[in-house]
């Protein structure tokens, strides 16, 4: 049986790499995507709100993307969403990725409006459904960094 | 009525595959002495030397924009050197380039050139380059995401939306390879390959394979454009550009101008159209469709907007032959991104210079014969914008 320990050791001795190579990529907060984070962290799923049109933006940018307006104010979302579509991916991923084969990204319709590309988890991907009902579960993948992601409702 | 102010009238092009050992500056200088060759101009005439950037950056880009390539080929009048990129769209960013340089009146002749070697990046290179390669690094790389998650997720909504299957996925890679192998130039030239090959090769980002994945290579192009006018003189069968429009959509997919992945051709058939109507034409007037695809979905989105099928239905069109050669609907004639080889920037330029064979009679094996006109189409790999052109080897309704 294949351990995630000696697929590493195997791509380090067979292509030479390095452990930093494993290094998982952390988003970089920016000024005005650092609420979205702080609360992540505090297990809330906020969302940024145009205070001049109204429109909801993910990712949170400096602009809206509706009206270019930069004022905005932060809601808590429901935490729900459907499955819009989904990949599967099994080869050919970065390194950093290798030891979570295979892995399903998706995009994610929220009720507030948005669509977030995200990882679907705790499901067998062929269990996988367009539209299935889906709730917002938290990753900390390091001690500042936690990903929001998803998961399908138990019926 | 087109105006038809542009003209290509002669193309060069070398091998695409894997040749680690030919550099970027070799194949732009090669295609460029054959485009020159194939168009019977004289080197000195040529007024502008446009470059399209290595997308992964090398020492080329820094050659290019300090113009190695007029000095190599001896354009000894060349007054403009410029690189221009857009992704995928760069093709066609690159022409409007020149089309402006042309309409300026500072010369009568632009030489474009597109050289790319990705063998010599090591295999985890290209990996991590293409998974960041348009993918938000704040947002969507931490999840894992990558250039082939991204068309897998465009291709699994769109197969679930319309009832496209997975064989009908599958022909858009046979179809291309039929192409390819008719293509003395193509990566794969040599390789039959059939649907159940397709399916059956390894599995990379559910639910495409590894035969529906492009794979990157080392290749390049190049063509002469001049005007209308003195194309009319100095070249037995110019190509006109007769129609062209473009369109922008998001910088990433979630904010998709359509939101219904199923539907892109809401965002595409409009562009399609306006570049109909600006060459005075359409889709029945068609003889080829060079379509720009790097995955089958995007073949299918594109051919979904053409006017020559039931949008949701191209897969089926593909699966019964008629994109093939010998079908009713010749596409991607050159064998496109799956079956030519994938160059990075370069693959809208290999579909444009094989439009530009084409209607010149000079297609070889592939040749479609009697073609007089033909619709091309690029596209960035995130799919955020559309280029359409309608080219012609005469103009139509010329008295209108």
């Amino acid at each position: 049986m294949i351990t995630n320990m000696n697929i590493r050791e195997i791509l380090k001795q067979k292509l030479g790499c390095k452990d930093e190579d494993f290094d998982r990529p952390m988003p970089v907060p920016a000024p005005w995507s650092m609420p979205f984070w702080d609360a992540a962290r505090k297990r809330k799923l906020v969302l940024k709100k145009c205070t001049c049109c109204g429109h909801i933006d993910h990712p949170p940018y400096l602009y809206c993307t509706s009206c270019s307006e930069e004022e905005c104010e932060w809601i808590e979302a429901s935490g729900k969403a459907t499955l819009y579509a989904y990949a599967v991916n099994v080869y050919g991923v970065p390194f950093a990725f290798m030891e979570d084969l295979p892995y399903v990204l998706a995009l994610v319709d929220l009720p507030e409006g948005p669509r977030m590309i995200s990882n679907i988890v705790g499901c067998d991907p062929k269990d996988l459904k367009n539209g299935m009902e889906l709730k917002v579960v938290f990753d900390d993948v390091s001690p500042e960094i936690t990903l929001p992601k998803w998961k399908p409702v138990s019926k | 009525m087109s105006k038809a102010e542009f003209a290509i009238i002669g193309t060069g092009e070398v091998p695409c595959g894997i040749y680690p050992d030919r550099s970027e500056f070799e194949i732009a200088y090669r295609v460029a002495k054959l485009a020159i060759a194939d168009a019977g101009i004289d080197k000195n005439e040529i007024g502008a030397v446009l470059n399209a950037a290595h997308i992964m950056g090398s020492e080329f880009n820094t050659e290019a924009f300090f113009g190695r390539l007029p000095e190599a080929i001896g354009a000894k009048n060349c007054k403009i050197v410029a690189t221009t990129v857009s992704g995928g769209g760069s093709s066609f960013s690159i022409r409007k380039t020149a089309e402006g340089i042309l309409h300026s009146g500072e010369t009568d002749y632009v030489l474009v050139i597109h050289a790319q070697r990705f063998s010599q990046f090591a295999a985890n290179e290209q990996i991590n380059f293409f998974a960041h390669a348009g993918s938000d690094l704040e947002w969507e790389v931490p999840y894992g995401m990558t250039y082939n998650a991204l068309a897998a997720m465009m291709t699994q909504g769109y197969m679930a939306y319309t009832g496209t299957t997975v064989e009908q996925v599958a022909s858009v890679c046979v179809a291309c390879r039929k192409w390819a192998n008719l293509q003395p130039n193509a990566m794969f030239r040599d390789k039959p390959l059939t649907v159940d090959d397709v399916l059956k090769s390894r599995m990379v980002a559910y639910p495409l394979t590894a035969m529906m994945c492009n794979v990157l290579a080392d290749g390049g192009c190049a063509y002469i454009m001049t005007t209308a006018e003195k194309a009319k003189k100095v070249c037995s069968r110019p190509v006109y550009v007769l129609g062209e429009a473009s369109d922008f959509s998001h910088r990433s997919i979630v904010n998709l101008k359509t939101k219904n992945i199923d539907k892109m051709y809401e965002f595409y058939a409009p562009v399609a159209q306006k570049a109909y109507e600006r060459a005075g034409l359409g889709p029945k007037d068609m003889d080829i469709f060079e379509v720009y695809g790097a995955y089958p979905i995007t073949s299918l989105m594109f051919l979904d907007s053409l006017g020559i099928v039931e949008p949701g239905r191209s897969g089926a069109l593909v699966e019964s032959g008629e994109t093939s050669p010998g079908g009713r609907y010749p596409t991607s004639t050159n064998g496109e991104a799956m079956s030519f080889g994938h160059t990075g920037t370069g693959v809208g330029f290999s579909v444009f210079v094989e439009g530009i064979r084409q209607l010149q009679g000079k297609a070889g094996k592939a040749q479609v014969d009697g073609a007089r006109f033909l619709i091309e189409d690029c596209g960035g790999g995130a799919f955020m914008d559309a280029h359409f052109t309608v080219l012609g080897n005469e103009i139509p309704n010329p008295t209108l």
